[in-house]
């Protein structure tokens, strides 16, 4: 096993469009942490005149835009949903942040009109005020640590009966600012609206994507482990701010 | 003038004597917020003491240097002018600056992109300067296309303004378009030439601002900025009405040939900036000459012009060359990035992130500066700073860039102490770092001019 080449294909969705927040990053973190264990990384990205192909995709991302470019997107992926679905339900990996996790759902909220999502994901949005905005911290069971980062959005996201979610407000805001739960985790699907760089401050969940994407293909899901010194400290400087209360939520 | 403007003045007045004079703090803000609470129309009430008008200058990046290079080239014509030098850009640091004397010629206003609003119906100034638009602060000004919804508003609230904008901005031709179908003049300036730079990345307007189709570009400047039009539809850099060619961009500074419409060229250097900075000249040379300043006084004002608050100021620490600049969001980045690679000497960078509230408290920004471009520079010492000096050292270590944490500017001198005298180190750090750092810097050392020695 260890001498064959293990390759993992990432599929970066709509990059011109969703990257309001340093999206990219994640996209950076998968494969220089792929790359660092020996395995090859190849991102396709998926542009707006594109026919997007799940076929041989082993990690898709889609991140955030303005709602103006979160609707066309929207709607470019709702031409191709059953292809999306079928690999959700196999098991494909998933990781949408800020406007792509709406996305997930039945439906969400464009200014007052109700907009059809993929329904990848038995959940919806809808809005409410204040926009929830600031630092957050979670915690997950698919990251050893708990997951910090940034949320801005005015949408109140409601998980259907027995839907997942990502993890537990620890501080900040969430799916909707009352029920303490955050995202959304789906067969190998994550959604959650902790935005734009998610992967960089939280490498067990980039190492938690990567993981269930080799298992998917390869039927291995033994990672390597890296020396993650610096992204630990940056995670638990963060983490310490938010906890020791020298932040208001 | 009524009971209630006069009222406003005089404490306005009074809170600045306060300030200045007795408690020695500055007083760029506090003063003009309480005119403006006596009297919410204090800067209207002001501008019958202007007997030439006003010009206001905003955009994302740009707009402190542009206007106070602006200031000093009327003022090099002879005269009067209020300014808010300091920078304090939103509506009370524009009452503040309007308050000394009983008379001036001309007001020379900094507006932050969201306050024209606020401004300029009741400044209504000759011409606005739109500089350009690029993407900063999300969690504060929220997304690019309600700062571009805002400018439009505003110059519908003074339908006298000019706007005088960057023509090779497809945002910012965005809001001259729209301006322009609801009856405002506009005037274009923009870089003629094809400056054969390697081009950075675009991070936004990529997109048509009418259709949506992917604009196309003849030749970018940086970021957006370009010839640019659209396959689809009319939109496309308009005919310029000022236009910079002969360019030259280099470590000891800029030069350009700058025309209006067909006219004989004036030649336009600084001993500071880059690619930038040819914009910034640009445009304070667009509104000077439209003020009625020529070409021989603007460059003489330039010449006495030194960078102040921060920007792209020079400093000598114990014989090492220390240059200081802001940069806050990624273009503003990515141009001092170019800026530092024009250097060939072995150098240090000190890169200092704080998310206080002025600098806005999401810092995933970070991700979108191309610091890929430093890693391709074997003689550079990269150092980590700021409240979030942890996820700068992530983003170098993702750029290929091993970075070690300073505390402060004392602190990342020190770590480069033992490197030769002759290695100079960038300073480069967001708002709110940026005082402290400019602080110790002058304690430290001494102000040199940089580029001009």
């Amino acid at each position: 096993m260890s001498a064959a080449q293990r390759t993992l294909r990432v599929a970066h969705l709509y990059p011109e469009l969703l990257n309001l927040y340093g999206d990219g990053g994640n996209i950076l973190v998968l494969r220089s942490r792929m790359a660092w264990r020996g395995i090859a990384c190849e991102v396709v990205e998926c542009h707006v005149d594109d026919t997007p192909s799940f076929a041989d995709v082993d990690i898709a991302f889609i991140g955030g835009g303005s709602d103006r470019e979160q609707a066309i997107v929207c709607e470019k992926l709702l031409a191709c949903r059953p292809e999306l679905s079928s690999y959700v339900e196999d098991g494909g990996v998933l990781a949408a942040v800020c406007g792509g996790y709406q996305l997930l759902g039945h439906s969400y909220l464009m200014g007052d009109q109700r907009l059809e999502g993929l329904s990848l994901v038995d959940l919806y949005t809808d809005r409410g005020t204040p926009r929830l905005i600031g630092n957050v911290a979670i915690e997950s069971r698919i990251s050893p640590q708990p997951i910090v980062g940034y949320e801005n959005h005015g949408g109140r996201t409601h998980l259907g009966d027995g839907v997942e979610p990502l993890g537990r407000v620890l501080f900040g805001h969430g799916n909707d600012g009352q029920t303490g739960e955050e995202g959304c985790l789906y067969k190998n699907v994550v959604g959650t609206y902790i935005h734009g760089p998610l992967l960089p401050k939280n490498p067990g969940v980039a190492d938690y994507l990567i993981a269930r994407a080799l298992e998917r293909r390869y039927g291995d899901a033994t990672l390597e482990p890296l020396d993650d010194t610096a992204e630990l400290a940056a995670n638990k400087v963060m983490y310490d701010r938010l906890m020791g209360g020298e932040e208001t939520e | 003038m009524g009971l209630r403007a006069g009222l406003a003045r005089t404490a306005g007045r009074v809170c600045h004597w306060g300030l200045h004079t007795v408690l020695h703090r500055s007083a760029s803000q506090l003063p003009g917020r309480v005119a403006l609470a006596i009297d919410s129309q204090a800067i209207a009430h002001a501008v019958p003491k202007l007997r030439h008008g006003s010009v206001v200058v905003c955009g994302t990046n740009g707009k402190t240097t542009t206007n106070n290079v602006l200031a000093c080239a009327i003022e090099a014509s002879g005269a009067k002018v209020l300014c808010n030098r300091a920078g304090a850009n939103m509506a009370a640091g524009v009452a503040a600056a309007m308050l000394p004397g009983s008379a001036a010629d001309v007001a020379v206003m900094e507006a932050d992109e969201l306050s024209t609003v606020h401004i300029l119906p009741q400044l209504r100034p000759n011409y606005l300067v739109l500089l350009n638009l690029f993407r900063d602060q999300l969690d504060r000004a929220g997304e690019i296309d309600h700062v571009i919804d805002t400018i439009v508003a505003a110059l519908a609230s003074s339908p006298q303004t000019t706007l005088i904008t960057c023509g090779d901005d497809p945002l910012c031709m965005g809001v001259a378009r729209r301006a322009m179908e609801a009856g405002t003049k506009v005037l274009t300036f923009g870089i003629a030439e094809d400056l054969g730079l390697a081009p950075d990345r675009v991070p936004e307007a990529r997109f048509c601002q009418r259709c949506g189709a992917e604009l196309t570009y003849e030749y970018r400047s940086y970021a957006q900025l370009g010839a640019f039009s659209c396959p689809s539809c009319d939109f496309a850099r308009p005919t310029l009405d000022f236009t910079a060619t002969g360019v030259s961009v280099g470590r000891e500074g800029i030069s350009f040939d700058v025309r209006a419409g067909q006219g004989a060229p004036t030649r336009v250097s600084a001993a500071f900036g880059g690619v930038y900075m040819v914009y910034n000249l640009l445009a304070a040379f667009a509104a000077a000459s439209l003020m009625g300043v020529d070409g021989a006084t603007f460059q003489k004002a330039i010449d006495t012009y030194r960078p102040a608050n921060g920007r792209l100021q020079h400093f000598d620490v114990d014989g090492r060359e220390v240059v200081l600049n802001l940069a806050k969001n990624p273009t503003g980045f990515n141009q001092n990035i170019s800026l530092m690679l024009a250097d060939n000497r072995p150098k240090a960078a000190y890169l200092v992130i704080n998310d206080d509230y002025n600098d806005g408290k999401d810092i995933s920004w970070i991700w979108d500066v191309d610091f890929e471009r430093l890693a391709a520079d074997d003689a550079l010492t990269v150092i980590a700073g700021g409240h979030r000096a942890n996820d700068v050292q992530v983003r170098l270590k993702y750029a290929g860039i091993t970075a070690r944490i300073a505390t402060d500017v004392a602190d990342a001198l020190q770590q480069v102490s033992s490197a030769d005298k002759d290695q100079p180190l960038y300073v480069l750090t967001n708002y709110s770092a940026l005082w402290p750092a400019k602080a110790a810097l002058e304690r430290m050392g001494t102000k040199t001019d940089g580029g001009a020695r």
